[in-house]
């Protein structure tokens, strides 16, 4: 009899034990707020719902060189949190062993979203998207299998899968969700203008007249509330002979989606310059004049713009104004985003 | 025990990679198409699914769906147990490929993990089959001759199924299917390298070898 009670109550102790594990590892959920008057996202949470710990783990990710070959550029190197997550001041960004992107790295902001990622919305899940620049030899130039034995070695990562996702299995979906569990709370919805648009502020008449002329002039395209309505479109930016880009083409194999590229969001185009899908105009008055002057009118351009897009230098002032009331200081400067361990966001930094 | 009764149930496909009518001898040997081009082989891969058998009154026998990346250079890939009983069998059907839901669904595990490097980085989707080798007729760098092919979009769409039938009227325990690599040079659609050592993404001419390569498979043997 007294065997049995003994086994009966190892029996109840491993129990209690197992159950203490799973409860111990479970991960805190993590909201995610859609901005009042915003639509539902695109992005399928049920598959990788968001936690404390997987979201901790994106933004390690995020910010650790390991994910490079030479371990000097994380996806951060370009991505900086003060441009708003494009790469400040590059027209290209630089990439591992001297090497250049071949676009201009794009604000990461609202993503949760988007449809299709990069210029040419080559890419149709924000998981499958770190493929691209681990693997490409002009930006990381790594491969997944050296990802996950560097971190396997090092003696946290292990443990922080297992908070994360409930075992220390450290494999490709993993690590991508978890990137994808930072990129997704890069929400961008506290400009001055939103406040004003929730009724928390006022433009002053040069933002309100330029708010009124961007209805007018630009917003078919570049859409409110995210700035773009996520369409791909040639705005006769001539190609450049170098770079030989053509854009949507490479992915359709359609030769009526030549030279066009994604609508980029105007959101924090304050910070984000260089502009355009190769970074060619360094300062927003390019674009306008690109837009008024310059531009090529070829078969695929924008029926919206055959006549080009004229604009006064009065219209340019009031626009530019408007503009600028799409920085969002708080996201900016959000500690959340901010390199782990940081409780203010870092001093500028330039990676070369 | 256990294992008698796993191997009881289970029945075996077997892939043999050939060219022609012989095995299939990777680096070393030199192969001529049929426009007579000379080429030499490096890597042959390809993802089959949605496995179909039929009984003999034609009924269809339960599977689960699973993806399966039959690689010449991996001697475990080429054997897939299925979890079916050996008995009569009349014919078996698949897919070369995968469907348009994976391809659009992020990161998948296992077979399909992209760590395997069957998936496109910068078009999303996987590459359903790729041929790998040297000829000199190609003018590509290194004369290399590169088919990697796949494409999931309605316009593009390179998903082949394949159905073959089983002329044996015995309980079936192992099928071995054959897998031509030449046929993939072969009809409808004569391939010549010279014209295109390449082919990379999806498109028009991804979508003619994979009518091509859906022609490569055929039963050399059922046990
Ligand atoms: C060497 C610089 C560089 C590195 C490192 C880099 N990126 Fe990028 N990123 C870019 C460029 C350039 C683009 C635009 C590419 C294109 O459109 O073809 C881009 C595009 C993106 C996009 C698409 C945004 C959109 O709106 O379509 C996302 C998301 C992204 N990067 C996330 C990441 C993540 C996550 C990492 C790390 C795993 C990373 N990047 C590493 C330069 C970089
Ligand atoms: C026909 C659609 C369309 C209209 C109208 C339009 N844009 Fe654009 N805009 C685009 C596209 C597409 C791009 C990207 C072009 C490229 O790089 O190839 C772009 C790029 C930009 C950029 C560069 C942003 C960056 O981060 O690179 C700015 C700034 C901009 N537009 C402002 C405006 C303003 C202001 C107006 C109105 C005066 C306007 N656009 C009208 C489609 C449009």
């Amino acid at each position: 009899m007294k065997w049995q009670i003994t086994i009966m109550i190892i029996v109840l102790l491993v129990i209690m034990a197992t159950g203490f594990t799973i409860h111990s590892s479970k991960p805190t959920p993590l909201v995610f707020k859609i901005p009042p008057g915003w639509p539902q996202p695109t992005y399928n949470f049920k598959e990788n719902p968001l936690t404390v710990q997987g979201f901790e783990l994106g933004r390690k990710l995020f910010y650790d060189g390991k994910l490079s070959k030479d371990g000097n550029f994380p996806c951060s190197s370009c991505h900086q949190q003060f441009a708003a997550f494009a790469t400040y001041d590059h027209n290209l960004s630089h990439g591992y062993d001297n090497s250049l992107t071949t676009r201009n790295a794009p604000a990461l902001q609202n993503l949760a979203w988007q449809k299709a990622f990069m210029w040419d919305g080559g890419i149709n899940h924000l998981d499958a998207q770190p493929l691209a620049p681990i693997t490409a030899p002009n930006e990381m130039a790594e491969s997944i299998e050296n990802i996950i034995k560097k971190l396997n070695d090092s003696p946290e990562y292990p443990v922080l899968f297992k908070q994360a996702f409930g075992s220390k299995e450290i494999n490709t979906k993993r690590i991508m969700q978890a990137l994808s569990q930072f990129e997704l709370m890069l929400v961008s919805s506290n400009s001055k203008y939103d406040k004003v648009m929730r009724g928390e502020a006022s433009f002053n008449l040069p933002e309100r007249l330029g708010y009124a002329i961007f209805k007018e002039k630009c917003a078919s395209c570049h859409k409110e509330p995210f700035f773009t309505d996520f369409s791909y479109r040639n705005t006769g930016l001539p190609v450049d002979d170098v770079l030989q880009d053509m854009g949507r083409m490479k992915i359709t194999g359609n030769s009526a989606d030549s030279l066009k590229f994604k609508v980029p969001s105007l959101r924090n185009v304050a910070v984000t310059e260089p502009y355009g899908h190769d970074g060619r105009f360094f300062f927003l008055i390019n674009v306008f004049d690109h837009y008024r002057k310059s531009m090529v009118v070829g078969p695929t351009t924008d029926s919206l713009l055959r006549n080009r897009l004229p604009l006064s230098n009065y219209e340019i002032g009031q626009l530019t104004a408007f503009l600028y009331t799409l920085t969002d200081s708080s996201f900016l400067k959000d500690p959340r985003f901010a390199p782990p361990g940081y409780t203010i966001t870092p001093p500028f930094m330039h990676v070369h | 025990m256990c294992v008698w009764v796993l191997y009881a149930q289970s029945l075996q496909l077997k892939f043999v990679a050939l060219a022609g009518q012989q095995p299939l001898v990777l680096l070393d040997s030199t192969y001529h198409t049929a426009l007579n081009e000379p080429v030499t082989f490096r890597n042959f891969l390809f993802y089959i699914s949605h496995i179909q058998l039929k009984d003999d009154n034609g009924h269809e026998i339960p599977l689960k769906n699973e993806y399966y990346l039959i690689n010449a250079t991996d001697a475990a890939s080429k054997t897939i147990d299925l979890p079916v009983k050996p008995q009569h069998i009349a014919s078996i059907t698949f897919t070369v490929g995968v469907d348009s839901i994976k391809n659009v669904s992020g990161i998948q595990t296992g077979s399909l993990d992209p760590m395997r490097g069957m998936f496109w980085t910068w078009n999303t989707g996987y590459i359903f089959a790729k041929l790998e080798g040297n000829s000199p007729e190609s003018k590509a760098p290194v004369h290399y001759v590169t088919y990697h092919i796949g494409g999931y979009k309605y316009y593009e769409n390179a998903l082949r199924v394949v159905q073959l039938t089983i002329p044996q009227k015995q309980t079936v325990h192992k099928i071995i299917i054959g897998a031509d690599v030449l046929a993939w040079f072969n009809k409808p659609h004569p391939l010549s390298i010279q014209a295109h050592p390449i082919c990379h993404a999806p498109g028009a001419l991804a979508m003619q070898i994979a009518d091509n390569y859906a022609q490569m498979f055929h039963i050399i043997n059922v046990e």
